[in-house]
């Protein structure tokens, strides 16, 4: 975190209100995360419906933020951290709002298992939520912080998230043969937990941008974590 | 004598120019260079090398220093009184402090271009071949050659080949520079300083003086002082970072505005100080 304002007041403003943004968003973002949860968890289908509410407030951010982190390198021809930091921004909000998009698609999912009786496999999808939920936090948590320690954890416990999804399909697929009438919920619940993967995708591409922002290091498309 | 950079002030026409490809990392050496003017400090303990054929841009708040130093670098100082200087500037392997240098010739082979445009109130043909005819060079072909040469080098023949007697001061302002850096390569230096070259020109103009520079670079060592740091972007292969007189940071120019190694030089190009 730089410890100096700059000299011209109105490109400090400028990087400060789009920071606010994307904070913002990820803000809204978590929020929908958690609505999904809870709509799936305690059947709340007005939770559902917010997710899928809120979701034109974070695309219009995202709209928000592209034009404000253009606007910052027109106008002011940023350098070094300040350039990371713009095109960091930008980048983030493009992930936040595919998370977005993933609570969504799980939300209106929800609204299909909730007109029929919760099955008890539904609880096995917690622990995948909880996983997917850290991650997401944390991942915008060391964005916020430019904390790059926590940020060297998502990429291994994205892998742990990726697992954890690949074993519930499994053992959801392979109780479909004894559980016929439960099949078009188990694959709802599936591709829930394939949602929740992918937010793990983005809470990872939300770390290694900021890791670059912060030390100049690519760290994409690694292999060792 | 060293034979570069030592030479009778009416020498023949100089035909060499080097066009060998690979160029000497170290062909202007400041070392350990320090300048006062008089009892004032102005530069402190410099050390650094600029490669051959690249540009090299020298930046800094004003008062740094770095127009002090490019002056140095073809001793103009010496024309202020109560100068001196401590440590050495090498250029291809020659103090140009050796004794046995003439100061004239090493001018011509530095040359310099200044932030305003100083055509001589002469025609456009006069002003290219002024230097050739300093060095007592009559022949008219040859004249007419490097007026040519010189011209399209930078850039302005196409514009000027029908008015060459015309006066000098009837050029555009960006034209008016171009026509020095005709003037300054003339002689065929092998080094070119231009001190903020671009600052009293239009957008376009400007654009048509950092294109030139592009294309000079092939022959010519360039170090260019520019309060423009994008101009320093787009025009540079190395960036020198100065302030208060010393060096603060020295490397490629995508390290020094991607990346700096310093925080000071962060703290510059960010715009949290200068």
């Amino acid at each position: 975190m730089e410890s100096t304002r700059h000299i011209l007041t109105s490109f400090e403003s400028a990087l400060d209100n789009l920071r606010q943004d994307v904070l913002l968003m990820s803000s809204l973002a978590i929020r929908s995360l958690e609505n999904a949860k809870a709509g799936l968890l305690e059947r709340d289908e007005d939770k559902c419906n917010t997710v899928i509410a809120d979701d034109g407030e974070i695309d219009d951010l995202e709209i928000r933020v592209d034009s404000e982190g253009i606007e910052i390198m027109l106008r002011f021809h940023p350098f070094a951290s300040d350039l990371r930091n713009v095109i960091a921004a930008m980048k983030t909000s493009v992930n936040l709002e595919r998370a977005a998009d993933q609570c969504v698609g799980i939300a209106r999912r929800v609204r299909k298992l909730l007109l029929h009786e919760q099955i008890p496999e539904t609880l096995r999808i917690e622990p995948i939520f909880q996983m997917a939920a850290s991650l997401f936090h944390d991942a915008i948590q060391a964005y916020a912080e430019s904390d790059i320690e926590l940020a060297s954890t998502i990429k291994a416990r994205d892998k742990e998230l990726d697992v954890l999804n690949r074993e519930f399909a499994d053992a959801l697929t392979d109780l479909m043969p004894q559980n016929a009438g439960h099949i078009r919920a188990f694959i709802e619940l599936i591709f829930i937990a394939r949602s929740l993967e992918r937010i793990g995708d983005q809470a990872k591409n939300i770390a290694e941008d900021t890791i670059y922002a912060v030390t100049v290091k690519d760290v994409r498309h690694t292999l060792k974590s | 004598m060293p034979a570069v950079l030592s030479e009778p002030v009416s020498s023949d026409f100089p035909t060499t120019v080097n066009t060998s490809t690979d160029g000497r990392p170290d062909f202007i050496s400041i070392q350990n260079f320090s300048f006062f003017y008089g009892a004032k400090q102005a530069l402190f303990d410099i050390s650094m090398d600029i490669p051959e054929r690249q540009v090299t841009a020298f930046i800094g708040p004003s008062g740094c220093g770095k127009s002090t130093l490019l002056r140095n670098l073809n001793r103009m100082n010496e024309l202020i009184d109560g100068i001196r200087h401590t440590g050495d500037i090498v250029i291809h392997g020659h103090s140009i402090y050796d004794p046995l240098i003439e100061v004239i010739s090493l001018r011509k082979r530095v040359g310099m271009v200044f932030q305003k445009s100083n055509p001589f109130p002469k025609s456009i043909y006069e002003n290219v071949v002024y230097p050739l005819r300093v060095a007592g060079q009559k022949t008219k072909t040859i004249l007419d050659e490097t007026v040519e040469r010189s011209l399209k080098g930078a850039a302005l023949w196409d514009e000027v080949k029908d008015r060459l007697h015309e006066s000098a001061l009837s050029l555009s302002g960006g034209q008016m520079q171009r026509l020095c850096i005709a003037r300054a390569i003339a002689n065929r230096p092998e080094i070119l300083l231009m001190d903020e070259p671009c600052s009293a020109l239009d957008p376009v103009a400007t654009v048509k003086v950092e294109e030139l520079i592009q294309e000079l670079k092939s022959q010519f060592t360039i170090v260019i002082v520019t309060h423009n740091m994008q101009q320093a972007t787009r025009c540079s292969d190395k960036t020198a970072f100065f302030y208060l007189g010393r060096l603060v940071e020295f490397a490629d120019t995508q390290k020094i505005f991607a990346n700096p190694s310093n925080k000071q030089t962060e703290d510059y190009i960010t715009g949290r100080f200068g």
